[in-house]
C-alpha cells in the first residue's frame, strides 16, 4: 500500500504524511514514524488529560498514554481513525490512573500546595477551582464527560463532534446541555 | 403541549451550544441570559469551566522537550528487564486481590489442620459440640479477617 502511494504520487514532505502511512512505515520498523505521531497527536492529548488530571501528573500521565500507544501500534489494525483510538486510550489511562490512585489510598487529588509548587501562571484560587471541577468531572458520567472534552479540551465545533459520535448536531447540543446541567450540579454539591 | 417543551429545550440546546462557542472563541466573558434562571446557571457554569483551565496550547519548545523525555523514558523501560508472570502475581501491592485469596487459604488450611487436634478424644456427644465450637471459631476467624481486610482497603 505504502509502495503504491509512493510510486502514483510524489512523497509528500513527512510532516504531512497521513497517520496510517506513518502507522504503517513504523509497523515496517522505522521507529522515526512515531516521533511525527507523537508531535502530532500529543496537544490534544496533553489538553484532554490537563483537564481530568491534577496538574502534577499531567505529563507522567500523557507519556504513559504514548507508551501505551507504542507498545499496542502493531496492533492497530486501522478500524477508526489513529485519533479516535488515541482518544479511547487516553480514557483508558486516565481511569486507571484513578483506579491506581485509590488502591494506594492516596488522595483522588493532589494537595494544593503540591499542585502550586509546580504549576506556572495559575493563582493558587484558579487551582483549587480546577481540583474542584475536576472532581466534579469524574464523577460524570461517561458520555457527559466526553463531550465537555470534545467540546473546551480538543476545541471541536459542534457538527464536528457530532460526526464523530455519529450524532446530529440538536442531538450532539441537547447532550451538551445535559452534560454541563450534571457539571453544574455536581458542582453545587 | 409536548412539542412545545421539545422546541422550548432545543432553542435552549442552541443558546447555550451558541454561547459556549462565543465563549470558547474568547468573544464573550459575560453570562448573557437574565431571563431564564436555568440557562443562567449553566452559563456561568461554562464560565466556571472555561476559566479554571488554562486555553494556552504547548508550545514548540515544550512539544520537543517531552519527545526528549518520553524517548529516555522509552529506552529506560526497554532496558529495565520485564518481571516474569510469577512476579508480576505476587505483587501484592498491585494485586491485593490475591493476597487476599492467599490469606484466606491459609486460615482455612489452618483451621482444617487443627480441627482434629482441637477435638478431645471424649464421648460422641461432647465430641458433636466441641466440633461444633471449632467451626464456629474458624468461620468467625475468617470473618474476622474479611472484615478487618475491607476496613483496611476502605481507609
Amino acid at each position: 500500500m505504502t509502495t503504491n502511494y509512493m510510486s502514483d504520487t510524489p512523497n509528500p514532505p513527512i510532516q504531512e504524511t497521513a497517520d496510517e502511512l506513518l502507522i504503517q512505515q513504523f509497523k515496517d520498523g522505522n521507529r522515526d514514524a512515531f516521533d511525527l505521531l507523537y508531535q502530532r497527536h500529543l496537544p490534544n492529548v496533553y489538553k484532554r488529560v490537563r483537564y481530568v488530571v491534577p496538574e502534577n501528573d499531567v505529563e507522567d500521565v500523557t507519556q504513559e498514554i504514548f507508551i501505551a500507544a507504542l507498545k499496542s501500534l502493531p496492533s492497530f489494525r486501522g478500524d477508526s481513525k489513529f485519533g479516535t483510538w488515541l482518544r479511547t486510550l487516553t480514557n483508558h489511562k486516565v481511569a486507571e490512573f484513578y483506579r491506581k490512585r485509590t488502591r494506594k489510598q492516596e488522595p483522588l487529588l493532589a494537595p494544593l500546595s503540591e499542585a502550586t509548587s509546580h504549576s506556572t501562571g495559575s493563582t493558587s484560587k484558579t487551582l483549587e477551582e480546577r481540583v474542584y471541577i475536576q472532581r466534579a468531572m469524574q464523577n460524570l458520567p461517561e458520555n457527559y464527560r466526553e463531550i465537555i472534552l470534545l467540546r473546551f479540551a480538543e476545541d471541536l465545533q459542534f457538527n464536528e463532534i457530532a460526526e464523530l459520535t455519529h450524532q446530529n448536531l440538536e442531538a450532539t447540543k441537547s447532550l451538551f446541555r445535559r452534560a454541563i446541567a450534571a457539571l453544574r450540579t455536581h458542582l453545587e454539591k | 403541549m409536548s412539542s412545545q417543551n421539545e422546541q422550548f429545550d432545543r432553542k435552549k440546546d442552541d443558546h447555550l451550544a451558541e454561547f459556549a462557542d462565543q465563549v470558547l472563541d474568547g468573544k464573550n466573558r459575560q453570562t448573557a441570559s437574565t431571563s431564564d434562571e436555568e440557562l443562567l446557571g449553566l452559563e456561568r457554569t461554562i464560565l466556571r469551566l472555561r476559566d479554571a483551565h488554562p486555553s494556552d496550547s504547548l508550545s514548540e519548545a515544550e512539544t520537543k522537550r517531552m519527545l526528549v523525555r518520553f524517548k529516555s523514558r522509552l529506552r529506560r523501560e526497554e532496558q529495565t528487564p520485564k518481571p516474569s508472570f510469577w512476579q508480576r502475581l505476587f505483587d501484592f501491592q498491585s494485586n491485593p486481590q490475591v493476597a487476599m485469596i492467599l490469606a484466606v487459604a491459609a486460615v482455612l488450611i489452618l483451621a482444617v489442620v487443627s480441627l482434629p487436634l482441637l477435638t478431645p478424644s471424649g464421648g460422641s456427644v461432647t465430641g458433636t459440640a466441641s466440633n461444633m465450637s471449632t467451626t464456629f471459631f474458624a468461620v468467625g476467624l475468617i470473618g474476622l479477617l474479611l472484615i478487618v481486610y475491607w476496613f483496611s482497603r476502605r481507609k
